[in-house]
């Protein structure tokens, strides 16, 4: 997993697999307590699926939607529960909450059990009410770690994202620009880099209130992103500035893409609360492929913020590259 | 007749052990029927050739079922298991044989209840 994933919501990220806390695996050669688990855990609302014996038990637990609840028969033919209890934790990923069935008469059952990875046990023949609280307490657990694990991810989520825009926020952006710079000097492949700020922002602020201006900001965002690949980044450097990174791309194909940005803010004005407004935007652009830009990211952004000083000087909703300005369009205000 | 039934298993254990659910119990009946004579034919051979491992894990099989059903016969599985577990199979053989007995009369028992309940 790359950090580009690790920082995305957690739908988009892991396994991409809700977990499947309604599920029992059962692994149970014997077909009477097999009979017995499954009557009771669907009575319970639980879906059963039951394998008879260690390793087709172990072949169901590769799919990537099994049950994350286990019962294990200890005394199986082939593999039997301990030896599977240990394969499960040895295993990266969710984890998976393991009941080990065991004879009542056989005392160092249990710790071996425990040891080899089992979180509970259930001696045979069982109670009926200690069966049904032992998978609870089981799912309960199983629960509490989703939330964890949702809590953990919703966190890294906002540590990286502009919460307005749900763009990189300033810190992220910055450190895919200074990872995107290294995979370059070993890909040689260039990197693009663009400076945009809207045009005169403070003025929509001013006149139309801040949740007007807020409108314009998400506006702009979704423009931006969905003009981009789905492997460029967008992040939010500052108020109304962003900082774009589009791998891969030269002097040529980084001004044609600058350009599609600029026409899709400038081209159609942005509907707010108060109606449409109009914004343009200027782009201060800077790319790998020109000389001394190999490897510095402070130097690559100084030289995009000064393609937007020139920019902005010569006239607004245009595109820059150092030294020149390169297109233009009508400034509206 | 009902005493001799009650000799083979504790019914109202076994029914209170499924909560009182008379359909699994019966499911649970018809089971055992199906699966003792391949498990007990199992065990016979593994006595007969002296194999500990294959007395224990058949035992242990029988054990199981039979204490599901509350039955008596689970005391003397118990017993041939754990010779298996000893490596010692010296009584093993007269204790199939009463085993053996049991399991015969257990299963008359439960066809009885199967058939009565039907």
């Amino acid at each position: 997993m790359n950090e580009a994933e690790k920082l995305r919501p957690r739908e988009q990220s892991r396994d991409g697999t809700p977990a499947n806390l309604d599920a029992v695996l059962i692994a149970e050669d014997d077909p009477m307590f097999r009979r017995i688990l499954t009557h009771w855990l669907e009575k319970w609302g639980y879906r059963v699926i039951a394998a008879e014996d260690g390793s087709s038990a172990w072949n169901i637990l590769q799919s990537s939607d099994a049950p994350q609840i286990a019962i294990l028969d200890w005394m199986m033919p082939g593999m039997d529960g301990i030896e599977l209890c240990r394969r499960i934790r040895s295993e990266q990923g969710r984890y998976r909450y393991l009941l080990l069935l065991t004879a009542k008469d056989a005392k160092q059952d249990v710790v071996t059990g425990l040891d080899a990875g089992a979180d509970d046990y259930l001696t045979k023949p069982f109670e009926v009410e200690e069966l049904r609280a032992r998978v609870r307490a089981g799912k309960r657990i199983l629960e509490l770690q989703e939330a964890l694990l949702q809590a953990r991810d919703a966190l890294r989520f906002e540590a990286a994202h502009d919460p307005l825009t749900t763009l990189w926020n300033h810190g992220a952006i910055l450190d895919f620009l200074r990872r995107e710079l290294d995979r370059q000097q070993r890909t040689l492949q260039p990197l693009g880099v663009m400076m945009a700020d809207l045009d005169y922002f403070k003025k929509i602020n001013d006149t139309h209130g801040h949740l007007v201006g807020d409108t314009v900001l998400q506006q702009v965002a979704r423009r931006f992103q969905g003009a981009l690949r789905s492997y460029d980044f967008v992040g939010r450097y500052g108020g109304e500035e962003f900082l774009i990174l589009v791998p891969g791309c030269g002097v040529a194909d980084l001004i044609a893409t600058a350009e599609r940005l600029r026409c899709s803010i400038a081209d159609h004005p942005i509907a707010t609360s108060v109606g449409n407004v109009p914004v343009t935007v200027s782009m201060g652009l800077a790319s790998t492929a020109e000389k001394g830009m190999e490897s510095d990211w402070q130097q690559v952004l100084r030289a995009a913020d000064a393609a937007l000083y020139i920019a902005k000087a010569e006239g607004r909703n245009r595109v820059a590259i150092l030294p020149t300005v390169v297109t233009a369009g009508r400034v509206g205000h | 007749m009902g005493d001799y039934v009650r000799a083979c298993w504790d019914k109202a254990e076994a029914l209170r052990r499924v909560a009182g659910d008379e359909e699994l119990l019966q499911d649970l009946c018809h089971i055992f029927l199906e699966q003792s004579p391949a498990l007990m034919e199992r065990l016979r051979l593994a006595v007969a050739e002296g194999d500990p491992e294959a007395v224990m894990r058949a035992a242990h099989s029988l054990k199981g079922e039979t204490s599901c059903l509350a039955a008596y016969a689970s005391l003397l599985a118990r017993q041939l298991e754990e010779m298996g577990r000893g490596r010692d199979l010296s009584q093993a053989v007269q204790m199939f044989e009463l085993l053996d007995f049991e399991i015969a009369d257990l299963r008359v028992a439960l066809q009885i209840h199967n058939g009565a309940d039907q």
